[in-house]
């Protein structure tokens, strides 16, 4: 195998403007000492409080989302591996994605979800929201309120993008991208 | 009965509850993966002084920024105040917040929204 070109890769890094990057098992206390490190980095960005609480919500939901998943298709730690973009985007925006890999149906249905959730208007969006406060709470431990997508679509600055890529054996690889 | 108190963590807030001035104080961020255990504590004791005093009781809170679950938790602990409001007992949430951020008057607001009890969003200082 050759050798991994390192300037290479920061080259890409630098052309996406990546502030932060992740690809492998994520525990609880790595997403919380990545979301340090971005919340660090937004700051010295001199990212206005409000957007930076955005772009830490939406990465904060992402991030939980996996690993709740994970939990829920009871996947081993290693299994339990998320890939994570935080990028500068245009004009002051920044760019969040996130991705794992998932049952090939429930990739579907995410896919699904997302469609739906991406024509909703924002005040289609809050309804949306309140509706699903009210829902029941999830009976079995540690699962999220549902809420987590709707979130993240409320904060987003344009509808989200997903996208999933069939990678054999039932699974795929499920990717989310939010522009706050 | 005993007061409770929370330390700070990374992703939970402080909680100090006094029972004697009835004054529950949450300051900080709450992301924990768990939510609902961190809540559980939180909500237990409002339950215990709402059962076992007659007096008021006021929710003071310095949160920035909660995960939807924490959210969720949170509305929890509303629905039992309104509960309780409906049935003449006193009690009130006062938010505090940093004019800097207004992703947290936007949360205070919408939490506000389903409540009929005394419900303050001011400014911290």
């Amino acid at each position: 195998m050759d050798p991994i070109d390192l300037f290479d890769l920061r080259a890409l890094f630098e052309r996406h403007r990546i502030l932060v990057c992740f690809n492998g098992p994520i525990s609880r206390g790595l997403i919380e000492e990545i979301g340090n490190a971005l919340r660090n980095y937004l700051d010295a960005e001199q990212t206005k409080p409000g957007a930076a609480t955005d772009v830490f919500s939406i990465y904060i939901e992402l991030t939980q989302n996996i690993r709740r998943y994970a939990a829920s298709r009871g996947y081993s730690d290693a299994e339990t591996a998320a890939t994570v973009v935080v990028a500068r985007h245009d004009d002051g925006h920044y760019m969040v994605l996130a991705g794992n890999l998932v049952e090939q149906d429930d990739g579907a249905v995410l896919l699904q979800r997302i469609e739906e959730l991406s024509r909703l208007d924002k005040a289609e969006l809050k309804a949306a929201y309140k509706a699903q406060l009210r829902a029941p709470r999830p009976s079995e431990p540690g699962a999220g309120a549902g809420l987590g997508l709707i979130e993240i679509a409320r904060r987003a600055a344009q509808p989200l993008r997903a996208m999933l890529t069939d990678v054999g054996g039932g699974r795929g690889f499920f990717s989310l991208c939010a522009i706050v | 009965m005993d007061s409770l108190n929370i330390v700070a963590t990374q992703s939970t807030p402080s909680v100090i509850a006094d029972w004697d001035s009835g004054v529950i104080s949450m300051a900080g961020d709450s992301y924990p993966e768990n939510s609902f255990e961190f809540f559980d504590q939180v909500f237990g004791w409002i339950e215990s002084y709402l059962a076992n005093t007659e007096r008021p009781l006021t929710l003071e809170l310095r949160i920035v920024y909660m995960n939807t679950s924490s959210v969720k938790a949170m509305m929890d602990i509303f629905d039992l105040f309104e509960e309780q409001h409906g049935k003449g007992r006193q009690v009130s949430v006062r938010w505090l917040y940093d004019a800097r951020n207004e992703r947290v008057v936007e949360m205070a607001e919408e939490f506000k929204e389903d409540c009929t009890f005394p419900f303050e969003i001011r400014v911290d200082g």
